[in-house]
């Protein structure tokens, strides 16, 4: 998010953007790699979008995912526009809602237990807990981990690669 | 100009497939979104007929993890499809929409509300997308079956429904949070890491994954095979990138390399591997001397193991970190919360639909995970459709012709008398 507001005109992908912020959510936790393996599993899901920066202020029609939300709240008190409480209202509504709160919305676990709903058919964690590890620099079968990161790599040469790409994002 | 006709739609998450009830194919298959290309501000609704350059366009969804969480962009979508594409009036035609499982009420209270009141459908049907890849299945058969379990690979999610009767027997459903998207996002983040930064090229990597990608039915010996260097790397392919000039879709450069996979066998050890490449190697050579020369334009990259690494996950969604079974463990979870008497009917009849299914050799490898997992005396016969991605739609065009269809839908003025969700107690 604060890259947004340092930069608010700069394009990049909307996925770079959603890691970043949550990648700075995931340092503040205590736990930080699950975490950042539950933001980059989001981060699958995601459409690039594209930016909406510079038309968002003036055109509701524009699309209001849930950063540019944010972009729009941070701007607001800055902003020359003064909107009205139904206005407001109004963008509340319009603006499409992502499935996870609909699903929060509709309360689904309080239904009595014999009811099969969205969440009883997702089919539960694996029989065998062996997970197979790929080297996140190669794809090969990883056999080492890194103590920094927890991402896993094959070799020196792909522990180096790792170390000075990828690896820092991670550290506290 | 179709008039009294019953429109069927396959609203998918990735494609829109559209048509009148009755038609063996869909009259229009289109991506089920909005995009903006770079040179235009607007957002654009595509359509099948004019060519649209896709290079780092900027998309919009109306469905997010399969459920239509954005009515206003699908009215956009719709309006579009029925107005210029199919040329319904939808006054005069009833509608055949397909919804998956368990979707929540407020979505269906939306989508009701989009099909009655924005559109004025005279009348509506819902059906599950795996009763009519069931029916389908069925009515192309001599003996009719009395059920089957549907596998829905699709663009949001993979399910794994048992239907009888025509009924998806929804106790026993079961859900991997895994489909194309998150297929073609993997790939997209794999590349973007080790070549080229393609995080924008939603379309392109589409693309790649369809052509390249392929299930591997040894995967600790195709990784080892993917190590190799130069030539004895049979996975080793190069993906064109467009370049907006001689051509703008990307394309695999050399199509027999991209093949050399399907030369070694299930169970070939690795010096037997390489020595079918060996036979393999005259013919490619001169042609890798040719993209030496090429490679400094630097508009391309290389696939080697995330061919096969990619599709994995649908078997293995743990080794990406989700706390999830693997889709013959879904089958299997599946089968066993029914009744005991279907599960050898169930077993037998095992349909494959939805877009990823097509990656080459699916089948294969799930009948090998398979078969470990089901009782010995029972039989495991998988059938995938003959074109998944229509599959379902089909289905949908042959209940559309049944007589009693009529008699099945909810009318406009039902909606309106009793709303909503009395109507769609109809549907259950």
């Amino acid at each position: 998010m604060d890259d947004d507001v340092s930069a608010p005109f700069r394009r990049s992908s909307s996925r770079n953007r959603k890691v970043a912020s949550k990648m700075a959510a995931a340092l503040m936790s205590t736990d930080n790699r699950t975490q950042a393996a539950l933001a980059r599993l989001e981060a699958l899901e995601n459409d690039n979008a594209g930016l909406e920066t510079v038309e968002v202020n003036d055109d509701d029609e524009a699309s209001l995912d849930d950063e540019d939300q944010g972009y729009i709240q941070k701007k607001q008190p800055k902003g020359t526009k003064r909107k009205t409480r139904q206005a407001k209202a109004l963008e509340a509504r319009k603006a499409p809602r992502t499935f996870l709160e609909l699903l929060h919305e509709a309360n689904l676990e309080s239904l009595p237990p014999h009811v099969p709903s969205y969440l009883k058919a997702a089919v539960g964690p694996p029989s065998s807990t062996s997970r197979r590890h790929f080297c996140t620099v190669c794809g090969s079968a990883a056999n080492y981990t890194c103590v920094r990161c927890g991402m896993r790599f094959c070799s020196c040469r792909c522990q180096n690669i790792h170390n000075d790409t990828r690896c820092q994002k991670f550290v506290a | 100009m179709h008039q009294n006709g019953v429109v069927v739609l396959d609203n998918g998450g990735g494609l829109i497939k559209a048509g009148y009830g009755g038609e063996r194919d869909p009259a229009a298959i289109i991506p089920n979104c909005v995009y903006r290309p770079l040179s235009s501000k607007k957002w654009l609704t595509p359509s099948p007929t004019d060519p649209i350059d896709l290079t780092s366009a900027a998309v919009r969804r109306p469905i997010d993890r399969g459920y239509l969480i954005n009515p206003d962009l699908q009215r956009e979508i719709w309006a579009h499809l029925f107005s210029q594409v199919l040329r319904v009036n939808p006054a005069q035609s009833s509608l055949l929409l397909t919804e998956p499982l368990f979707t929540l009420p407020s979505i269906q209270r939306a989508a009701d509300e989009l099909v009655f009141e924005d559109f004025n459908f005279a009348a509506l049907y819902v059906a599950h997308a795996p009763s009519l890849a069931h029916l389908y299945e069925a009515s192309r058969r001599p003996v009719k079956a009395q059920c089957s379990l549907v596998v829905d690979c699709g663009f949001s999610f993979t399910h794994a429904v048992p239907v009888f009767q025509n009924f998806p027997i929804n106790y026993a459903a079961k859900r991997i949070d895994l489909g194309g998207k998150a297929l073609t996002n993997y790939l997209k983040e794999l590349v973007s890491y080790r070549s080229v930064n393609v995080m924008d090229e939603t379309f392109l990597i589409d693309d790649v994954k369809e052509k390249l990608c392929f299930v591997s039915m040894n995967v600790t010996r195709d990784l080892q095979i993917a190590k190799k260097h130069g030539k004895d790397n049979a996975f080793r392919c190069t993906y064109v990138l467009p370049d907006g000039v001689t051509h703008t879709q990307g394309y695999v450069k050399n199509p027999e390399e991209a093949k050399r996979y399907l030369a070694i066998g299930d169970s070939d050890s690795l010096q037997e591997v390489a020595k079918k490449m060996d036979v393999n190697r005259v013919e490619v050579v001169d042609k890798l001397e040719e993209r030496k020369k090429i490679d400094l334009s630097k508009n391309e990259f290389d696939l080697t193991n995330e061919r096969f690494l990619v599709p994995e996950m649908i078997f293995h969604p743990a080794d990406l970190g989700m706390n999830q079974a693997g889709l013959a463990e879904c089958i299997v979870r599946a089968v066993s919360s029914c009744h005991p008497h279907l599960h050898p009917v169930l077993y037998e009849s095992i349909i494959l639909t939805g877009g990823s299914t097509l990656f080459p050799r699916l089948a294969d490898r799930l009948e090998r995970e398979l078969r470990p997992l089901v009782p010995d005396d029972y039989q495991v016969k998988i059938t995938p459709q003959e074109d998944p991605i229509l599959g379902v739609w089909r289905g949908g065009s042959v209940l559309a012709s049944s007589p009693d269809f009529e008699a099945m839908c909810v009318t406009k003025a039902e909606y309106e008398e009793l709303g909503s969700a009395r109507c769609r107690k109809r549907f259950f």
